[in-house]
């Protein structure tokens, strides 16, 4: 090679700014979009709340109380302003990271969804946790083995996980271990500032739950990625270069094998949000979940259209930050798409 | 790229199995969970309720059942409330008298009662709180029956109330609403999450959504409970509150939201199952003002096309009363019509023909999301459809039901249990959701019982209007609602009726007896 045909420095710094242009564009890009589908959320969620009929004043002070004390709470409330000015000063207040206080309690929402979260965080993370630990192991051994008998054995068992729903399962755990067994609670939770074992046990059973149906979905993807790597010709290359079919697998074909499946992750993401509400109210655990069903039902808007905020940011965000991963670990991908 | 993450992986996957291992290992100290055995004198009772969490703790800004069966009695008082037995007792008042025709009530305040916080009860006090009432501005959630022209003191330990009417009921409503709760003026701002009251317990913690801790109030004037302190924890379903009971997590359930999961218990020797009544009125509640119904005929047919007995059992597990009207066996004016309407399918058949109706007429059943009416509803479909109303039926969330039902009228037909303790008095109240056409009447009716110089002719003229608008058949009442309190066996002291919104835990106590007085009253003993 002449050295005229190496590239030169300036060439290289000038590709170098290119990417981080390309890079800036590419998070400038996103971002907007971020922004622009949680302004349309927030918009949608205020809108929606407002129009459902039972007046919030109504609804608290129930069937006996006079017009002038539901007139008041109204006015109180703030709920007889129009709805264009009470939008503002919601978004205003969310801006400024206020979350405002609640229309029942009066308290500000900001700790109890804090302290909601304290349930919440752990157990979907718990669950994804519990997933991972189940998809892993399951999708490849099951696609390593894809043509014989205990791969299908293995498939089988996915295929049933994925059939159970996690509040079935929720209530066989609790008859198990809590009824019969008495190993761990059957419901409730310690505070984590109470104590941290107690806390630990008490999501347990939930996390199990809610992780053993999303592993049994995840294994199946991991598996359908894993067979398609498996016959991929930069495997066979890594066999002919005298690596053992594992060490083969494990060093070149599981990093391709995981962009598919980090995708479906981040979606699953939410599936696992929406299964802590359900199985919150299986546990009775103090949890977002719990918090945004009863908030629905006393009609306390405000928290309503809080909670629904943050978990779209979440989901929002947490997509984002898959978008960015699966570039980086896969760099052919570009970042114009 | 590939080791790290895999290192990352092994640490991970370590860490949990560790946190998953260690949890599993320290099981048995669950501190929410309180045990039953009887070493210690003094335990923490668990009560696990079907009940929604208290959306506040201040009951007199918001409407729920779910604040008063905490706070009301137990930490906040009355200067009279109303005991199991369904007598009115002096509280806070050590006695009172009534004059001026049931129109004036002078209440002497009891002494030596302090506030949980240490400042005494004054009548000061009292005033300051029943006037908070009917200020401008007020919240109060029973505002409708607190029909008072004036609140002042009288001498050094007096409280004198005077009623714009006369009325027999008003010093029951004191009683049974939480409208009658006495503040300490100095702690109004932090009644949401704090209230201080005279009452047997104090708050001390609550977790959003979840549990409300109360210990025992140390300057309780009165007889101090036989526990340290209760916790109020809940349960939105029904299948993970019976397995908490059956865990020891919790040592009773307040009351079963399935009536029929007591046979789980009942024949298990570890607890008792104690079915009381309520003061709800579960009915079918009919639109008088929509056409076919505000036939009084058509009416009639469809009390006639009732079969009663199968819907209680359907619903509520056989719990329960059926008396055919609007009133319980606490009321003093209780009256069972149970007979009026027995179920006759041939004279339902014979009414709608009669009223022109032998066709039948499709009917819109709305449904509020409860237990008992979605199970009370297929038969009445059935049962109706057996006279030729066809019956379709939805269901909506209760705030809806309010908007709807309630405050719009925009229904034909529901089923609700009318909770609230002697309600008659809405079939005299114009504009009432069921738009009955006599009301006007019955308004009369019940004002000039309200004035009647005897109890025996106020009586009589409640019964009278019980008479009439169950001859003229304005609902469908089905059956009083139950109540239906699971314990473990060495509990004492609870209530054995439900007819108050509190649960009154004055005399509560794991293991041990309750005064003769208390067992009077209608506590468990």
């Amino acid at each position: 090679m002449l050295i005229a045909d190496l590239p030169k420095a300036n060439d290289i710094a000038s590709r170098r700014r290119a990417h981080v242009h390309e890079l800036r564009r590419f998070l400038v890009r996103r971002l907007a979009t971020l922004v622009i589908t949680l302004f349309l959320a927030s918009v949608l969620v205020f809108w929606i709340l407002n129009i459902l009929p039972g007046k919030p004043a109504q609804v608290i002070l129930g069937t006996q109380a006079t017009p002038s004390a539901v007139a008041a709470l109204t006015a109180k409330l703030g709920l007889n302003r129009p709805l264009v000015d009470q939008y503002l000063h919601w978004i205003h207040g969310l801006l400024t990271l206020h979350l405002g206080d609640s229309y029942i309690s009066s308290q500000p929402i900001a700790p109890v969804i804090g302290a909601a979260l304290e349930v919440t965080g752990p157990l979907v993370l718990g669950g994804l946790l519990v997933g991972l630990l189940i998809a892993i192991p399951l999708g490849i051994a099951s696609a390593i083995h894809h043509t014989k008998r205990s791969g299908v054995v293995l498939s089988g068992l996915a295929q049933v996980g994925i059939a159970v729903p996690n509040f079935v399962l929720g209530i066989l755990l609790i008859i198990v271990f809590a009824v019969d067994l008495k190993v761990l609670p059957a419901s409730g939770f310690t505070t984590w500032s109470t104590s941290v074992t107690g806390a630990l046990e008490s999501l347990v059973l939930p996390a199990i739950s809610l992780g053993l149906v999303e592993g049994a979905i995840l294994a199946r993807y991991i598996r359908t990625s894993v067979v398609e790597v498996l016959g991929a010709d930069f495997l066979r290359t890594a066999r002919a270069k005298g690596l053992r079919p594992n060490q083969a697998l494990v060093r070149h074909g599981l990093r391709n094998a995981s962009i598919p499946v980090l995708t479906v992750l981040g979606l699953e993401l939410s599936g696992l949000i929406i299964g802590a509400v359900v199985i919150e109210a299986v546990f009775t655990l103090p949890g977002l979940g719990s918090l945004l069903l009863s908030s629905v039902a006393n009609r306390d808007l405000i928290t309503v259209q809080d909670i629904v905020m943050l978990v779209a940011t979440t989901v929002l965000v947490v997509n984002l930050i898959v978008d960015l991963l699966y570039r980086i670990i896969d760099p052919r991908m570009g970042l114009r798409s | 790229m590939v080791r790290s993450l895999r290192h990352v992986a092994q640490t991970t996957a370590l860490v949990a199995s560790a946190a998953l291992i260690l949890a599993a290992c320290g099981s048995s100290s669950s501190s929410t969970s309180s045990s039953t055995s009887k070493s210690t004198p003094l335990q923490t009772l668990t009560i696990g309720s079907s009940n929604v969490f208290p959306p506040t703790l201040n009951p007199t800004a918001n409407a729920s059942q779910a604040i008063d069966e905490v706070i009301d009695y137990n930490v906040l008082q009355h200067l009279v409330q109303l005991a199991p037995n369904g007598s009115i007792v002096p509280v806070l008042a050590s006695s009172y008298t009534v004059s001026d025709a049931n129109k004036v009530y002078t209440f002497t305040i009891r002494k030596g009662v302090t506030f949980s916080n240490g400042n005494p009860l004054t009548p000061a006090d009292v005033v300051f709180s029943m006037k908070r009432v009917y200020a401008p501005g007020s919240t109060y959630p029973y505002g409708k029956i607190f029909d008072v022209s004036s609140v002042q003191q009288v001498g050094s330990d007096q409280v004198r109330v005077t009623l714009t009417t006369p009325s027999w009921n008003w010093l029951y409503d004191l009683a049974a609403y939480s409208n009658g709760v006495i503040l300490d003026p100095s702690t109004v701002s932090t009644l949401a999450t704090d209230p201080v009251g005279t009452g047997p317990f104090k708050v001390t913690g609550e977790v959003s959504n979840y549990s409300v801790s109360l210990a025992r109030n140390n300057r309780y004037w009165g007889y101090k409970p036989h526990v340290s302190g209760v916790v109020f924890r809940y349960f939105s379903n029904a299948d993970s509150l019976n397995a908490a009971l059956q865990s020891g997590e919790v040592n009773m359930i307040d009351n079963l939201s399935a009536p029929s999961d007591a046979t789980l218990f009942k024949s298990n020797p570890k607890y008792k199952v104690i079915s009381s009544l309520t003061n709800g009125k579960v009915q079918m509640t009919l639109n008088n003002s929509y056409t076919p119904l505000s036939n009084k005929l058509v009416r009639q047919a469809i009390l006639f096309a009732t079969d009663r007995k199968a819907i209680m059992n359907a619903a509520s597990g056989g719990y329960g009363l059926i008396d055919g009207t609007d009133t319980v066996p606490a009321d003093p004016y209780y009256i069972n019509l149970a007979s009026e309407y027995p179920y006759n399918v041939t004279k339902a058949k014979k009414l709608m023909a009669e009223a022109g109706y032998s066709k039948g007429f499709s009917l819109q059943l709305v449904l509020p999301p409860y237990f008992y009416a979605k199970l009370a509803a297929p038969l009445l479909v059935s049962e109706l459809g057996a006279i030729g109303i066809k019956v379709s039926v939805s269901t909506i969330d209760f705030p809806l039901w309010i908007s709807q039902v309630f405050e719009g009228g925009d229904f034909q037909a529901t089923i609700i249990d009318q909770a609230e303790g002697r309600d008659v008095s809405n079939y005299g109240t114009t504009g009432y959701y069921w738009h009955y056409a006599k009301t006007p009447e019955v308004a009369s009716e019940l004002t000039a019982a309200n004035a009647a110089p005897t109890k025996a002719q106020w009586i009589a003229g409640y019964q009278k209007v019980l008479k009439q608008i169950t001859a003229d058949a304005v609902n469908d009442w089905l059956y009083i609602a139950p109540f239906i309190t699971v314990i473990d066996k060495n509990i004492v002291g609870i209530p054995t009726s439900a007819y108050t919104e509190s649960y009154n835990l004055s005399y509560v106590g794991i293991g041990g007896s309750i005064p003769a007085s208390a067992k009077q009253l209608g506590y468990l003993s």
